[in-house]
């Protein structure tokens, strides 16, 4: 691994910075409240598909297991059980086994927010308004498209692998028949899960056609598989959880948050025990979050997004590391 | 031999759905819902079209061994490039198009390097430049002094590169052949 330094890359770090002090103008001017958090946490939410770092903390005799938190989620939830409001944490995320490439890194800049008594929809409003205010209101242009944040274009995500995929809407949430499916396609189906073929005929052939029509693209209502920590829709087939695209870059990942702690507990049991299967670190459930949901969180919604990725589509630049000045590669080299 | 996709490098020679590829992109991403992906540009070998894919970072691709030999390149006509090895002096064939652009750079005579696999030659590697005499350029205009201006300049295989104003017919000029652009004036 390699320390670089890219004074070359100071102006795109300037429209980086910038967005960071106009979002939080802008969030600040709609009560959402900022809050500093800590990145080094004993327990973390468990999350199958990601792998954190684990460090120790060391006193005399005294020795602790911390984690880097792929997400500020944990503290946040906490706070709003606490009824602090609307709130939003801006600053570092960590998520190992991420080597550098053009949209990832395992350490990044974060923006995550919550509002209370509010749905997925109604994040996308706000959202909307944000970009609109980051883009003083014109439109951007993004490796030769044209981008206004004038309006969403929305789309379901099963319109969209009817449309895109040509997999019908039966096809699409029934494991057996979209194995079948995919199999014929010429995807690879031995051994491997619903979840994991899904995701690659997703990005595969859904992913680059969003966001492509001169307008941000909102993918909305995933299968049930996907939920994590949002709530399901009337017959638990969709979660209530939308991805927002530019030029086929997502770039944040919303929910209406689920606020029943049993259904909380029994989902982060099967991450758990999936995390064991794909043997990767082991690390404590963080059970005072279930606690912070038994004490009661009221109905929310909150988005996550990808701040270098956004700032590198404000810069007009096709990888996240021509918005940093200092980056460490991860060849082996 | 199978190896996982999230070990795919860049240059690297796949067995994929019967064909041959080479990886020119591998690039790790992580879509947040299922396993990890290995976001590719594959160039068939047989074909010369690029596609992209994205494989599962845990899923079985076959990559072959390959050996690099060095070769005399002989000539070309409208639809190959003719090489041959100067140890067996054995003759390969390999499509213009699976050579591409370098072809234009490549001077008869010179060695070159190319990926066998099988006793059956794959592509060429290119190589990171070459030296080409300029046989025709236009003088530069005395008092132009735009930094980093630049003129065209026809090199010995046919081919025009542009290159600074101070190169006069009769210099040597170091190319890539991948991108064809300048790289200095050397002495032979």
């Amino acid at each position: 691994m390699r320390i670089n330094t890219h004074p070359g890359n100071i102006k795109n770090h300037t429209i980086l910075q910038r967005l960071k002090r106009k979002t939080r103008e802008f969030l600040d001017e709609n009560s959402f409240l900022e809050v500093d958090l800590p990145v080094l946490s004993p327990a973390l939410i468990p999350e199958s598909y990601l792998e954190v770092f684990k460090t120790t903390f060391i006193f005399g005799s005294q020795k602790n297991n911390l984690y880097l938190t792929p997400s500020p989620e944990l503290f946040l939830k906490r706070l709003l059980a606490q009824n602090v409001g609307d709130v939003y944490y801006l600053g570092k995320s960590y998520r190992n086994s991420d080597p550098t490439s053009t949209l990832h890194s395992f350490e990044f800049t974060m923006l995550e927010l919550y509002q209370m008594n509010k749905n997925y929809f109604d994040i996308a409003e706000i959202l909307l308004s944000l970009l609109n205010y980051l883009s003083d209101g014109k439109k951007i242009t993004y490796k030769g498209n044209s981008i206004s944040f004038s309006q969403w274009e929305r789309i379901s995500v099963a319109q969209a692998f009817q449309r895109f995929a040509d997999v019908s809407t039966g096809d699409l949430f029934n494991h057996e028949r979209f194995l079948k499916v995919a199999e014929k396609k010429g995807y690879h189906t031995q051994s491997f899960s619903y979840e994991d073929v899904w995701s690659q005929m997703y990005t595969q052939e859904i992913e680059p056609r969003l966001g492509m029509n001169g307008y941000p693209t909102l993918l909305y209502d995933y299968p049930k598989e996907f939920a994590a920590l949002a709530k399901l829709n009337t017959y638990n087939l969709t979660a209530q959880r939308f991805e927002f695209y530019i030029c086929g870059v997502e770039l944040g990942d919303c929910y209406t948050e689920l606020t029943d702690w049993k259904e909380q507990n029994i989902r982060f049991k099967e991450e758990q025990k999936r995390r064991k299967q794909s043997n990767r670190i082991t690390h404590p459930i963080d059970k005072g979050f279930i606690q912070a949901l038994q004490y009661g969180l009221e109905p929310c919604a909150g988005i996550a997004i990808g701040f270098d990725r956004l700032a590198s589509i404000f810069a007009n630049v096709s990888s996240i590391e021509e918005t940093q000045v200092i980056t460490i590669s991860t060849d082996e080299s | 031999m199978k190896t996982n996709a999230g070990n795919l490098k860049k240059g690297e020679f796949i067995m994929y759905q019967g064909a041959i590829w080479q990886v020119q992109k591998a690039d790790f991403y992580s879509p947040g819902k299922g396993s990890a992906l290995m976001k590719s540009r594959i160039k068939n070998l047989l074909t010369s079209k690029n596609i992209e894919y994205a494989f599962k970072s845990n899923e079985p691709v076959d990559v072959l061994e390959v050996t690099c030999v060095e070769m005399e390149y002989l000539y070309k006509d409208a639809e190959n490039v003719f090489f041959m090895d100067q140890r067996s002096y054995n003759q390969y064939t390999l499509a213009l198009s699976v050579v591409g652009d370098v072809a234009k750079f490549m001077k008869e005579g010179n060695t070159y390097y190319v990926y066998v696999h099988d006793e059956k030659p794959l592509t060429m590697r290119p190589p990171t430049s070459v030296k080409l005499k300029v046989m025709e350029t236009e003088d530069a205009v005395k008092g132009d002094t735009v930094s980093g201006a630049k003129k065209a300049a026809k090199v010995e295989t046919g081919v025009t590169v542009m290159v600074p104003l101070f190169v006069k017919v009769g210099d040597v000029v170091t190319v890539n052949p991948e991108t064809g652009e300048y790289g200095e004036r050397v002495k032979e």
